[in-house]
């Protein structure tokens, strides 16, 4: 015996009999990538169901502590990593909304060289171009509320770390700049990472997301797909079982059938595996795997920061993009973070957090060369397979030493590298220390948030998964719409551009599907 | 007993200095069982396989051929210290994870929070969103020939 859905609504965990549903599409995943997708569809009047693997959780919902983010908020509590030479966390969302929830909001328009480079070293111009990019790019800006986020705060609110970098970037000479967010009222609490609990940050669980529901759609939490059903080289659907937020239980089946196609959006760390248990073979399924690794340096100051009554992320610098693939920003990380990166153990790390007010972090993220793989692991995990190279760790050593040369510029009186094998706090004239700090991935406590690739998109069949008439190769009517099917990094924050490609995908999808049966209908 | 381990190596990660509270004076052992009952498997077992690291690791540390539990405080504090910036990255991933979850219950504490001056946290709900049927509602959203980038 089998349940069935009524569109329009939101399905949560259940036990008992399997629950069968069908659907013009469906959309894996509801983060940057799913999100758009799957409201681009519904608003084109098709029927569409969004599964996601996490529950759906509202303001009211959201944690406040870092023990109540790794458990509410990221898969597995936080414990996905790279693993190379070192071991670098992945830090990424499972809930209705994905990574917008615990995002930082900053929107940046894709860089004309990406753009360019997408089209000539992967033979992507037909699909994505700046004539289709520029416009979806405009149309979320302007539904996601996109602004400068020293006007959109206020002076008052803006944060003196952000401030402090700001000013100190501009006066080093370097062009620097609020960042743009997609918030609406923010009051600057510094707690992006936890869900914003005032709505002020527009992620998909508040606006997309609702949006498709009442266009009809059906929306799955608590729903991780297994697999893709391919029947005849075709995407007929997909099953999976329903699993318990909290206690990881397995609930009922589900299975979904799509009348007109499977879009995946499971992020750059689910949607090849996903792909691999589906059956789908292609030398490049789970190749090609990127990111932009990026490591913290904290300032203390004479003075009272106070970090944490700010924009989380309220300043952002790409001047050395071109050059050293380098991004700058500031970042409110919470105080159980910052404890746990702080070097030290025992009563000397209790003691070097008695100036958690004094202390500004900022970070530097670097647009890695280094390349990795992703595939599914034997234990039901994803495996990883990424070590930035000497460049990169280059580059990183660059941004950490100017952005303490920073922070003294600005009156740090110390600062605090976070490097194993520098002293724990480094003074003005120390700086070169930094700047001949170890080569080495284990010496620097990288993070990992902003991930690419694993099913990427373009013309070559040897290098791409996804062929750019949109289909996964090999498979009809399967397709890719997150950051999984970049084929390259961006050197900026990839969300803007992770959900205009899905726009443009979900739309170019529909405007086919529409001219098709407007051709048949007229054969009949 | 578990619990009883975590709880003494976390306090001896977080101890109490100077003014500021430390993990040895708070009780968290309610939010350390809840953890347990809670964490993802793997996530379970790395913090586990740590704290077994931080007990047999004297003698890596500080020389001292004891389990952890039988150092004297003073060397104790010296061990945490030196499980930190070891120059084996095992042993220095062990304390990480050691330090994340001990940094975790003693960032959020309110007796430590108000010491640092920063504002307390509201307690996490834990809950999410049940089945929810949404009223169908005319169609207000644009129609496809506005969406066309
Ligand atoms: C802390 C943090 C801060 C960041 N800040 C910014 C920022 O300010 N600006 C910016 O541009 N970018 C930022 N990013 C990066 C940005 O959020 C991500 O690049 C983006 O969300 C990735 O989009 P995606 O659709 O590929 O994946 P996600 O947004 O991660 O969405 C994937 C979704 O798929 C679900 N899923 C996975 N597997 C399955 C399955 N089998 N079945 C069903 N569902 C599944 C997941 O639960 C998840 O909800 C940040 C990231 C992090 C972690």
């Amino acid at each position: 015996m089998t349940a069935t859905a009524r569109p329009g609504a939101h399905l949560a965990y259940r036990e008992g009999s399997p629950l069968a549903l069908e659907a013009d599409y469906i959309v894996v995943g509801s983060g940057s990538g799913g999100s758009p997708a799957a409201l681009v569809l519904a608003r084109a009047g098709y029927s569409v169901a969004l599964l996601e693997a996490g529950p759906w959780r509202d303001a009211d919902d959201y944690p406040a502590t870092m023990l109540g983010v790794m458990r509410d908020l990221f898969p597995n509590w936080g414990a996905t990593v790279a693993v190379g030479n070192s071991i670098l966390p992945i830090v990424q969302a499972q809930l209705v909304g994905g990574g917008t929830v615990i995002n930082s909001a900053i929107m940046v328009r894709t860089p004309g060289d990406v753009v360019a480079s997408w089209a000539s070293d992967h033979g992507l111009g037909d699909v994505l171009n700046p004539g289709n990019m520029g416009p979806a790019l405009d149309r979320i800006e302007s539904e996601l509320h996109v602004a400068d986020s020293l006007e959109d705060t206020g002076a008052a609110r803006f944060g003196g770390s952000n401030q402090r970098l700001l000013d100190g970037l501009r006066a080093g000479g370097l062009s620097a700049h609020p960042t743009r967010r997609n918030v609406r009222g923010c009051q600057g609490q510094s707690r992006c990472l936890q869900g914003c609990r005032l709505g002020a940050k527009q992620s998909s669980n508040i606006g997309w997301i609702p949006e498709v529901l009442s266009l009809g759609g059906t929306v799955l939490s608590c729903a991780p797909v297994q697999r893709v059903q391919i029947v005849d080289g075709r995407a007929v659907g997909v099953q999976g079982r329903f699993r318990h937020p909290q206690t990881r239980r397995a609930g009922a089946r589900f299975i979904v059938r799509a009348r007109r196609g499977v879009l995946l959006a499971a992020s750059a760390t689910g949607t090849a595996p996903l792909l691999q248990r589906s059956g789908v073979r292609s030398p490049a399924l789970g190749r090609f795997w990127r990111a932009h690794p990026g490591a913290g340096i904290i300032g203390v100051y004479p003075d009272v920061i106070d970090m944490y009554e700010g924009v989380t992320q309220g300043t952002a610098s790409i001047h050395h993009r071109g050059e050293h693939g380098l991004k700058l920003e500031s970042l409110a990380l919470p105080l159980e973070l910052v404890a746990g990166r702080t070097s030290g153990g025992g009563k000397q790390l209790t003691a070097r957090l008695g100036d958690i007010r004094h202390q500004a972090m900022w970070i530097s993220a670097v647009r890695a060369e280094a390349v990795g793989t992703v595939r599914q692991g034997r234990l039901g995990g994803v495996r990883v397979a990424y070590e930035p190279t000497r460049r990169d760790l280059e580059r990183l050593r660059l941004g950490s030493a100017l952005l303490a040369r920073t922070h003294f510029a600005q009156g740090a009186s110390r600062v605090r590298p976070g490097v194993v094998g520098l002293p724990f706090e480094i003074g003005p004239d120390e700086v070169h220390l930094l700047e001949q700090a170890p080569l080495h991935n284990r010496a620097w406590t990288w993070v990992l948030s902003h991930l690419f690739g694993g099913a990427v998109l373009g013309a070559d069949p040897n290098t791409s998964v996804v062929a750019p008439d949109l289909h996964v190769r090999g498979v009809r009517d399967l397709h890719v719409v997150d950051a999984s099917a970049l084929p390259t990094t961006l050197g900026v924050n990839p969300q803007h551009t992770i959900m205009a490609v899905a726009w443009i995908i979900a739309d170019r999808l529909a405007n086919d599907d529409r001219t098709r049966t407007k051709s048949a209908s007229k054969r009949d | 007993m578990l619990t009883r381990t975590l709880a003494w190596v976390l306090a001896a990660t977080f101890p109490s200095s100077g003014d500021l509270p430390g993990l040895d004076s708070l009780d968290v052992r309610p939010s350390l069982r809840q953890l347990q009952r809670e964490a993802a498997p793997v996530f379970a077992l790395g913090l586990y396989g740590s704290t077994g690291a931080f007990l047999l690791c004297p003698l890596l540390t500080v020389g001292w051929p004891l389990p952890a539990f039988l150092l004297p405080r003073r060397v104790l504090d010296r061990h945490a210290h030196a499980m930190a910036g070891h120059r084996f990255y095992l042993v220095r991933q062990a304390m990480l994870m050691i330090k994340t979850v001990g940094a975790a219950l003693w960032g959020a504490h309110p007796a430590v929070r108000s010491q640092l001056g920063l504002a307390a946290y509201e307690p996490d709900p834990g809950t999410f969103r049940g089945d929810h049927v949404v009223p169908q509602t005319p169609r207000s959203a644009p129609q496809p020939a506005e969406i066309q980038p």
